[in-house]
């Protein structure tokens, strides 16, 4: 029997100024949104991540509008996003202007990915803020930026940051940085660890009666440092960034009924060493980025039921990466922008049956932006992608080489600048992942690409820019994936295979209202709703009887709603999440259901500054009216929950 | 009062988006009689395995029959159900019990934690013999459960993962297919001495054994499923009386069960995903139909039952393993005649008259 937590491990995923595409500069972190109208992105700003006190970069990211979290658990627990019903694979993630994606499961855990060292998150689904991402990212079906503050170029000669929290479960959270900036350099150092016991109690419906116990094998440790090294001259810089990340957690899995036996570990090394030149003289912006990955996974389950004894199997994935961005604005009306990057990708297993494969992906893309009369813009872009596939212990998977568009119009009011209308179409793909496309027993070496259709109509309004600022936006949506990569059981109940079978289309909405009321000089309230309707429906067959029903785990409503009111230096703010019911598979029958939830954190803050030392205390309920929840059948969520944290920040 | 204020109507909104139709209500006799009780597996980490029961004389169908009369679930990935006697042994291998159940009133007498030292055994089947119901465990053991005491009181030693069990001659034939250690399965057969409960021997076999049957000469008939690929399944036929192969048959199956003293063999091919049903006499070593039922409305062949006392032979469909499946009952001339739609994953039947 295959162990599906590792499984699910294994397949199983900041604004600073996008409205053109040439543009400064510009590293000033933004600590409050300001309302302009978007219709592409949402933003979390330094303030948000610091109030919403999240544990990881997941908890973080399900505020957004669109974005449908799936997580196996707390602290360190595998947690993946996906937008808009498109699938995790479909997002790229980005982080200070680097590719996280890794080619043996398509997807970035989210779980570990800190927060502490975050001052900016950004998500876009349509156009894109250009020349600081990399061409895969420009391309993919939609983005998320991350941006550190380690890697952030700053006036300031000094600046440390500094946390400490505790929290229930024994959660206990260090992060230490600091950035030196003596004249045209940078350097910056961090070092963070995180461990926790996770025992966290649950209570389970079995039947008519309800069972309590704790969480097991839930244990989780983490560290992490690294530096960089930077240099700034006119309006060029440079940044050399290495960072090393080890991680060590137990895999509770599901709960099983009658049976709390689960004992398997992963460890996971990370190590990337990155490089990146940006400029803009006049004209002419362009970006030379290198990056280098090795991901480390060791996966032991000691009391697997086979001859040897156990499972104790390695994994390691290398990536490197070679790119280059540009735009040019020959007239103040028109802009071209492109790219090519190269990605060289591979994986070994200490299993001499595994594959090895290699990857060599090359992305290209040549897009156009013209800005017409009376606020009207017109973006064209064309992208190409080739990928060759070598085995070097096996069958190859098919070379692939595709061509995807993407349009866009906008129609901006041109006098006050307080409404925009946007329309667009994109074409994306994404490849099937080393795992989907060998993993032993399971993958399947003839699996093509997952295409991705998104056609969006969206409106976003500023309507009064007084004392109450408000922010509106909506889009309306339809997306369809074709080819769609699942796992089904084509031998038996044991014996499961990767598949292009799916047909989906996704029909979308949603709405995103913020609003900051600033009562007088001491007081302020800001408040920000969103909400999503989902119907991502499979069309794969006809006769089926999932024809026509909601794909597994996309729930059709989420709510976001925050509230925070603050007085001065302290504050409070009411974080409120909901999803509707989702089913745990396909078929929409009642014993697929999974419950909805609503989840409500309660952050209290205070400042104290004196000079340019800023002391931050904050307390955090999570889940404060303690509902037993799961996002995932089985993998059960912690109940109410604190976390202290102190923080310390030196400018 | 801000957040009173805002927080009701959003609760509102949230009882109304939830609010959802309650299924019908089905009452179930309280001793069990003309129907049928169907073992539904499940899907692996969902803890939905299920009982079904489908009255016959009324053809209600309830899906929650153990729910119903335990109060609680019967766990993750049910894997074997048999009657013997007044008692219904369900073997579930991840949640790696056995519930022993009252089979007229279908209430819980026991549930069995099959786990040693801190490690689930993973049972698998279950088979009888005297006083004593032997459960195959994929740790490499079978465990003797005493039926009046319905405690475990021995470990037997056999070979890789064990599965499909039958009893001959005062033997216990164990398939040990090995699956864990795939590609590289196991392919023997241990044989044991059901007066000493010890292991006599290993008998080779084909690759990847499964379920096990005998015939009423007393010979073993199993199922070796091969890789799923090049080697394909086929059946070792052993003497009970020397523990000899006595023949390996080209015979493409999946499942395999008595119908009167014929063997109904069931195959489903998972490269085209079509089944087919034979007839086969064990008496003479022949096919005595090759295709006895036309299988076109079943969408995935997971097991086959006969219902002596009706005439009539059930097929399980799993309906591609993740939706829910049906029961399809056939004439013995092999037309089709009724379905019944259960749980996930049926697999074993027992009749009621």
């Amino acid at each position: 029997m295959i162990r599906l937590s590792f499984i699910a491990f294994l397949f199983p995923l900041i604004l600073w100024g996008q409205n053109d595409t040439v543009q400064p500069i510009q590293e000033v972190i933004a600590t409050e949104t300001v309302y302009i109208p978007r219709a592409n992105n949402s933003i979390l700003t330094k303030t948000d991540i610091e109030e919403l006190s999240a544990n990881d970069v997941g908890e973080l990211i399900q505020k957004i509008a669109g974005v449908n979290l799936k997580s196996y658990g707390s602290l360190g627990g595998l947690k993946t996003v996906s937008m808009r019903g498109l699938g995790a694979n479909h997002s790229s993630i980005v982080k200070d202007g680097f590719s996280l994606n890794n080619s043996q499961t398509g997807q970035v855990n989210l779980g570990q990915i800190e927060v502490d060292n975050v001052v900016g998150v950004i998500s876009s689904v349509g156009r894109r803020i250009k020349n600081s991402l990399p061409v895969s990212a420009q391309i993919s079906g939609s983005n998320f930026l991350i941006k550190t503050f380690e890697n952030t170029f700053t006036t300031d000669t000094l600046q440390i940051r500094s946390n400490i929290k505790y929290g229930s479960f024994n959660q206990q959270l260090g992060y230490l940085g600091m950035k030196y900036s003596p004249r045209k350099f940078m350097f910056s150092a961090f070092g963070r660890m995180r461990q926790s016991v996770g025992n966290y109690p649950f209570v389970l419906q079995n039947g008519n009666t309800f069972f309590s116990s704790s969480r097991r094998n839930n244990d989780y440790k983490d560290y992490s440092f690294g530096g960089t090294v930077g240099y700034k001259w006119k309006e060029n810089y440079m940044r050399l960034i290495y960072k090393k990340s080890v991680f060590d957690q137990g895999l509770p899995g599901a709960v099983i009924l009658y049976n709390s036996t689960q004992d398997e570990k992963l460890a996971t090394n990370k190590q990337s060493l990155s490089f990146d030149y940006r400029t803009i003289i006049k004209a002419v912006n362009y970006r030379f980025y290198v990056d280098t990955r090795l991901s480390e996974l060791n996966y032991k389950d000691p009391t697997f039921l086979n001859s040897s004894g156990g499972i104790d199997a390695v994994y390691i994935n290398r990536s490197a990466t070679g790119g280059l961005t540009f735009s040019l604005r020959p007239r103040n009306n028109l802009t071209i922008n492109g790219g090519v990057e190269e990605v060289i990708s591979d994986l070994f297993s200490n299993d001499s049956t595994f594959a090895q494969p290699v990857r060599f992906h090359n992305f290209g893309l040549l897009g156009v932006s013209y800005l017409l009369r009376y606020g009207l813009k017109i973006e064209a872009q064309i992208s190409s992608q080739y990928v060759q596939e070598k085995n070097n212990n096996g069958q190859n998977a098919k070379d692939r080489f595709r061509v995807n568009p993407f349009i866009y119009i906008e129609k901006s009011s041109f006098n006050k600048k307080s409404w925009k209308h946007v329309l667009w179409y994109r074409n994306s793909f994404r490849m099937p992942s080393f795992n989907e496309l060998y993993y032993n027993n399971i993958g399947n070496n003839l699996l093509e690409p997952e295409e991705a259709h998104q056609l969006n109509y969206g409106f976003s309004f500023v309507p009064i820019r007084k004392k109450l600022d408000i922010y509106f936006r909506t889009n309306i949506y339809f997306n369809r994936v074709t080819n769609k990569i699942v796992a089904i059981p084509t031998k038996n109940l044991f014996v499961w295979s990767m598949q292009n079978v799916g047909l989906v289309n996704i029909y979308g909405f949603e709405a995103v209202v913020q609003s900051k009321w600033k009562i007088n000089d001491n007081w302020k309230l800001t408040s920000d709703v969103n909400y999503s309707y989902q119907r991502t429906l499979d069309m794969t067959d006809m006769d089926s009887p999932t024809y026509l029903d909601q794909i597994a785990y996309v729930p059709v409503h989420t709510v976001n709603f925050d509230f925070s009111i603050g007085h001065r230096k302290t504050g409070l703010r009411l974080s409120n999440y909901f999803i509707s019911m989702r089913y745990s598979l396909n078929e929409n029958v009642p014993q697929n259901e999974v419950e909805g939830f609503l989840i409500s954190d309660l952050t209290i803050f205070h400042s104290i500054k004196v000079k340019k030392n800023l002391i931050r205390i904050q307390l955090s309920a999570k889940n404060i009216f303690n509902q037993q929840y799961a996002y995932i059948r089985n993998f059960v969520m912690p109940g109410r929950n604190y976390l202290i944290s102190l923080s310390y920040a030196f400018n | 009062m801000h957040l009173i204020r805002i927080a009701v109507p959003f609760s509102l909104l949230l009882v109304l988006i939830s609010c959802k139709k309650e299924p019908e209500e089905i009452v179930v006799n309280s001793t069990l009689e003309n129907g049928m009780v169907i073992l539904c597996e499940g899907l692996f980490q969902q803890n939905n395995s299920s009982v079904s029961w489908v009255n016959f004389s009324n053809s209600t169908i309830t899906n929650t029959l153990f729910q119903d009369r335990a109060f609680r679930l019967l766990g993750d990935t049910g894997n074997d159900m048999q009657r013997y006697g007044n008692k219904i042994y369900i073997v579930v291998n991840a949640s790696s019990t056995v519930e022993i159940i009252d089979a007229l009133s279908f209430k819980p007498l026991q549930q069995i934690l099959m786990q040693n030292g801190g490690i689930a055994k993973q049972p698998r089947s279950v088979a009888f013999y005297g006083s004593n119901a032997y459960v195959s465990c994929y740790d490499g053991f079978v465990d003797v459960i005493d039926t009046t005491s319905m405690l475990v009181t021995q470990r037997i030693q056999v070979g890789a993962n064990p599965e499909g069990m039958a009893v001959a001659n005062n033997k216990l034939y164990v398939a040990n297919s090995g699956g864990l250690n795939f590609p590289n399965v196991d392919s023997t057969l241990s044989v044991i001495d059901l007066s000493t409960n010890t292991e006599l021997q290993k008998i080779v076999i084909g690759k990847n054994p499964g379920s096990v049957i005998a015939d009423s000469q007393g010979e073993i008939y199993v199922i070796n499923r091969g890789n799923y690929g090049a080697i394909p399944s086929s059946i070792s036929r052993v003497s009970s009386q020397t523990d000899a192969v006595l023949s390996e048959l080209s015979i493409n199956a999946t499942v395999i069960t008595h119908m009167n003293s014929d063997f109904l063999i069931a195959d489903l091919d998972i490269t085209t995903n079509n089944s087919s049903v034979i007839v086969f006499d064990p008496l003479t070593e022949t096919i005595s139909n090759s295709n006895f039922i036309n299988t076109s409305g079943v969408t995935t062949l997971y097991g086959i039952q006969y219902n002596s006392s009706k005439n009539l032979i059930f097929i399980s469909d799993a309906m591609g393993y993740s939706n829910t499946g049906y029961i399809r009952s056939y004439l013995a001339n092999g037309n089709a005649l009724k379905s019944y739609h259960v749980g996930l994953n049926p697999s074993k039947i027992l009749f009621y008259d």
